[in-house]
């Protein structure tokens, strides 16, 4: 994989793993053997080294408490289980009060971390295409300097990782690992009666409330410039909606002989990928606002008077991104486009022309195998035959 | 005349008894709507994946899924494809409920539904028509410590229907397939505390066993069960009408046998209202809380259908007893072409239904609609009752509309008859009104409230209240046929004004009838008319009109 990146200046990052389109989900042309090899994550070992950077980590993580740092859980495979409140203090990335929600509530990090995961991947696969990859970082933040500007892209990342706390904690509750949720604030209290009485309420109040609570505690936290605050809350706020209206009324009717005279609906929670491909539509159509005094309180209008107000459900951003086409060494998580692979035909992002922001492309013959006639179980076999074919690849200069 | 109580009742006394009624309705639509919780809960279960390791399966080992003893899990199937685990070790794990809560006999029975999350591979896509051939077991316990016991265990298939909305192209790998919820299981009671499954998805590449159904990501159910609460107050209801009815019923029956003639055929069926609907409302209900009476369920849809069925004929009968045309009734084999397709279309459903729950009794997984054969033969059985239905309100349609062309005959000729007669016509034309107001206000409501509960979200917040929509249609429809039924018994019932002098009476009815001999017959057959052989009072008429 490694001559696919660039070696100029990358090298200088320690650990920096590009997440290319073919890298995360590898396609067709890459053959077999990467297409079974997932990524490896990166081992750490407990060395005092280790936990001397996580301490300056935590209190780099306390002083410049505006990004999203918490999704470096994400990448802390190594922590195993988080079981008990010591490992709270260990995990990087959390200010304090994120600590202490993980002292209270030890049982839901896991699911947390899982959210974690899912958000970078989610992002990766929504932002395959352009020219900011969502690659993380080994370093904290995890997406680079990107994230902590105000950007279109931030805004697509606070929700994204807001909706994905919500929904990993969710099915956490459905699956059993959590014996908070539900029967959170209802009619009858936390009581097994509520639950005979009137059984609970749906998970995802539980899994949102979470979130809420975890993930905008940073932005309620001082220290925090009041723009960037109200611009987090809101696209925080705003993925999680992305859940909430998106959520599917099923129905089943169990009456006599099955008739609809008795009826019992549930709402079930979208799969991640339509929740993040809502939050795209919203990172495509984002509104760019500045803040400004209502009275006495502080409320973001859109910079254009002329644009109609957004909505909670829609995305807010305060600066233009950058155009993300050249490395910036001083810009962490702003790798560039060199080396990046284009579509030749396409005009969209992912064509070559804007992707390499016309500095040409190189065009390579590669030999590929592929898989074709394959045999599939439900999970877990696959039996392919080999198929090798020659095709042309285009790479940003 | 010896009328029914409606007709001799004073204007003032029948507001106050309609009014009382009225009271009592909303009582009961007030204790559905502020007490009762929504009639059913849904709870979701994502089921956990489970490792079997052991090598040869001796006995059935029971995986669950958290707590203590739970089973080597996987995330996800990267990893166990990482692990080279094969499909046919895996097991989904679901245990219910959640932690920390107990199912209750209170919940009264349980359907499970099973969903797919089938993730789209270009490569490996659902074919056409495929089955899922799914292995499952269900066991109980009791308390948290002691073994699993086994409840049910069969092997099952569900025809998946899925659709891919968008195109089938590689962009849109992973994205989820859209699948239609499969029914899983059902059981008439909840007896225990703790039920555990375990499903497995077999793989035979030989026998074509779970074959191209593509790459499923995750097993998800929901389990529907009732409420406790609205149990409690749905038995508290039953078992506060069974003897406001029983008594009214005894009461009535009392009063019809104290006339010295035989009962009329509408005196029979009324009685016959009354009775399936005490059978309703019996609450014998109270024992599937003590004992695990998994036929309660069945048990309970055949009552409904006694009920309906009655009800039904009822209607017929009364049409056709207040025809006051001059043909002679009053004998339930008169009325064959109308009841007949009632009888006919319940006990279609009532085959249907045993096809299916009573089925269950047996194999809680069961279900009718898995196999084509019997999706087929459901779909007739539903078919013919609806044919049957549609036949039944032709003719009931077809009744009433007979019935208001002869009172419209008879309402300008009205003018023209003697006092009695025309009283007596009167009579017969005010109770038939009335029982057609207050049915159709009754199937109005019960329509109505069906809509508004169907549409409706199942609960209104009103201020700081919440009111369940869904417990009050419930709970207030049932009370409606309730005081319906109790109203006909008392209305209906012969009235004992003039008790003592019924033979003067009759004479009286017979002599002012004298003339018009035909019309005499039409009078006999209704319950108004006085006991007795008509030949006799007509004579006696005649007799006394000379």
């Amino acid at each position: 994989m490694s001559h696919w990146m660039r070696d100029d200046g990358l090298t200088a990052l320690p650990g920096a793993r590009s997440c290319f389109f073919f890298h995360r989900r590898p396609p067709v042309h890459l053959g077999i053997i990467s297409a079974l090899s997932d990524l490896p994550d990166l081992p750490f070992e407990m060395t005092e080294e280790y936990v001397l950077r996580c301490v300056l980590m935590l209190c780099c993580a306390l002083l410049s408490a505006n990004a999203s740092n918490w999704l470096y859980l994400a990448k802390l495979s190594s922590v195993g289980s988080i079981r008990d409140e010591e490992t709270c203090e260990r995990l990087r990335g959390l200010i304090q009060r994120q600590v202490q929600i993980c002292k209270r509530s030890v049982e839901v990090m896991d699911a947390v971390r899982r959210g974690a995961q899912l958000a970078i991947d989610e992002c990766q696969f929504q932002f395959r295409n352009r020219r900011w990859n969502c690659s993380t970082l080994e370093t904290m933040p995890v997406f680079g300097k990107i994230v902590t500007q105000g950007t279109r892209e931030a805004a697509f990342v606070y929700a994204i990782s807001a909706a994905s706390v919500a929904f990993a904690v969710t099915r956490a509750c459905s699956s059993g690992e959590l014996e908070k949720c539900g029967c959170d604030h209802n009619v009858h209290g936390v009581s097994p009666e509520g639950f005979q009485w009137s059984g609970c309420s749906d998970n995802i109040a539980y899994g949102v409330a979470f979130s809420q609570s975890f993930v905008d505690v940073r932005e309620r936290s001082k220290g925090q410039s009041a723009n960037r605050a109200l611009m987090n809350l809101h696209n925080n706020e705003a993925g999680r909606k992305a859940i909430l209206s998106h959520m599917r009324v099923e129905c089943k009717c169990h009456g006599v002989s099955g008739s609809c005279e008795v009826k019992t609906c549930w709402k079930a929670m979208p799969p991640f990928r339509k929740v993040g491909n809502v939050i795209k539509e919203k990172f495509d159509g984002a509104t760019e606002v500045e803040l400004r005094k209502v009275g006495t309180t502080k409320v973001l209008v859109p910079r254009n008077s002329q644009f109609k107000p957004h909505t909670d459900e829609d995305l807010v951003y305060l600066e233009p991104s950058p155009d993300f086409c050249v490395h910036d060494p001083h810009t962490p998580g702003m790798l560039g486009t060199v080396g990046r692979q284009c579509n030749r035909t396409s005009k969209a992002i992912d064509g070559c022309e804007l992707m390499c922001c016309s500095r040409g492309f190189q065009t390579q013959e590669v030999e590929v195998v592929d898989r074709c006639s394959c045999k599939f179980h439900w999970c877990c076999y696959v039996k392919c035959k080999q198929c090798r074919k020659m095709v042309e690849m285009h790479t940003c200069r | 005349m010896a009328g029914a109580i409606i007709e001799n009742m004073s204007t003032k006394k029948l507001v106050i008894v309609g009014v009382t009624l009225l009271l009592f309705q909303a009582f009961a639509f007030m204790v559905g709507g502020l007490i009762a919780p929504s009639p059913t809960t849904a709870v979701h279960y994502l089921a956990t994946k489970c490792v079997d390791t052991t090598k040869h399966r001796a006995e059935t080992k029971w995986f669950m899924p958290w707590g203590p003893n739970q089973c080597e899990k996987i995330r996800n199937f990267e990893e166990a494809m990482a692990k080279k685990i094969e499909a046919n070790n895996i097991v989904f794990a679901v245990h219910i409920p959640l932690p920390n809560k107990e199912m209750s006999p209170w919940f009264q029975f349980m359907l499970v539904i099973l969903q797919f999350d089938i993730a789209f591979k270009i490569h490996n896509q659902i074919e056409d028509g495929s089955l899922a051939t799914i292995d499952v077991g269900l066991a109980y316990r009791d308390d948290t410590v002691s073994e699993w016991t086994e409840m049910a265990h069969s092997f099952e298939q569900r025809k998946l229907s899925c659709n891919f909305t968008t195109a089938k192209t590689y962009e849109n790998e992973g994205r989820y397939y859209e699948c239609d919820l499969l029914p899983f299981m059902e059981v008439g009671s909840v007896a225990h505390k703790y039920y555990l499954l375990n499903i497995r998805l077999p793989v035979n590449e030989r026998k074509k066993v779970n074959v191209g159904i593509g790459e499923i990501k995750d097993i998800r159910l929901v389990s529907i069960h009732q409420n406790g609460g609205f149990t409690k107050v749905w038995f508290a209801m039953k078992t506060f009408l069974t003897p406001s009815i029983l008594i009214i019923m005894i009461w009535y029956w009392r009063r019809i046998t104290l006339m010295s003639r035989p009962p009329v055929l509408l005196e029979k069926v009324i009685l016959a209202l009354g009775i399936s609907m005490t059978f309703i409302n019996i609450p014998v209900e109270w024992f599937s809380v003590g004992f695990n009476w998994t036929w309660m369920l069945l048990f309970g849809d055949i009552r409904q259908g006694i009920f309906y069925s009655m009800l039904l004929s009822f209607w017929i009968i009364f049409c056709g007893e207040h025809l006051m045309d001059q043909t002679e009734r009053n004998r339930f084999s008169v009325y064959w072409k109308q009841v007949g397709p009632i009888v006919f279309g319940s006990f279609c459903l009532f085959i249907f239904d045993m096809c299916e729950r009573g089925v269950q009794l047996t194999n809680p997984f069961y279900s009718i609609w898995a196999s084509d054969v019997g999706t087929e033969l459901a779909m007739a059985f539903i078919i013919v009752a609806g044919i049957c239905a549609c036949l039944y309100f032709l003719f009931l349609c077809f009744m009433v509309f007979q019935v208001f062309r002869n009172i419209s005959g008879k309402r300008t000729s009205l003018p023209a008859m003697s006092k009695a007669r025309r009283l007596h016509y009167e009579g017969l034309i005010f109770r038939f009104k009335f029982l057609m107001l207050v049915t159709l206000t009754c199937a109005a409501m019960t329509v109505i409230f069906f809509i508004i509960s169907q549409v409706n979200e199942g609960h209104w917040h009103w201020g700081e209240h919440t009111v369940q929509v869904n417990s009050a249609f419930f709970t207030g429809i049932y009370g409606m046929w309730n005081l319906y039924v109790f109203a006909i018994m008392f209305l209906y019932a012969p009235s004992h004004k003039r008790y003592g002098d019924e033979h003067s009476s009759g004479q009286c009815i017979t002599g002012d009838n004298g003339g018009n001999s035909g019309e005499d017959i039409q009078l006999t057959t209704t319950i108004t008319h006085v006991d007795g052989p008509t030949e006799i009072y007509k004579m006696t008429g005649k007799e006394a009109q000379e």
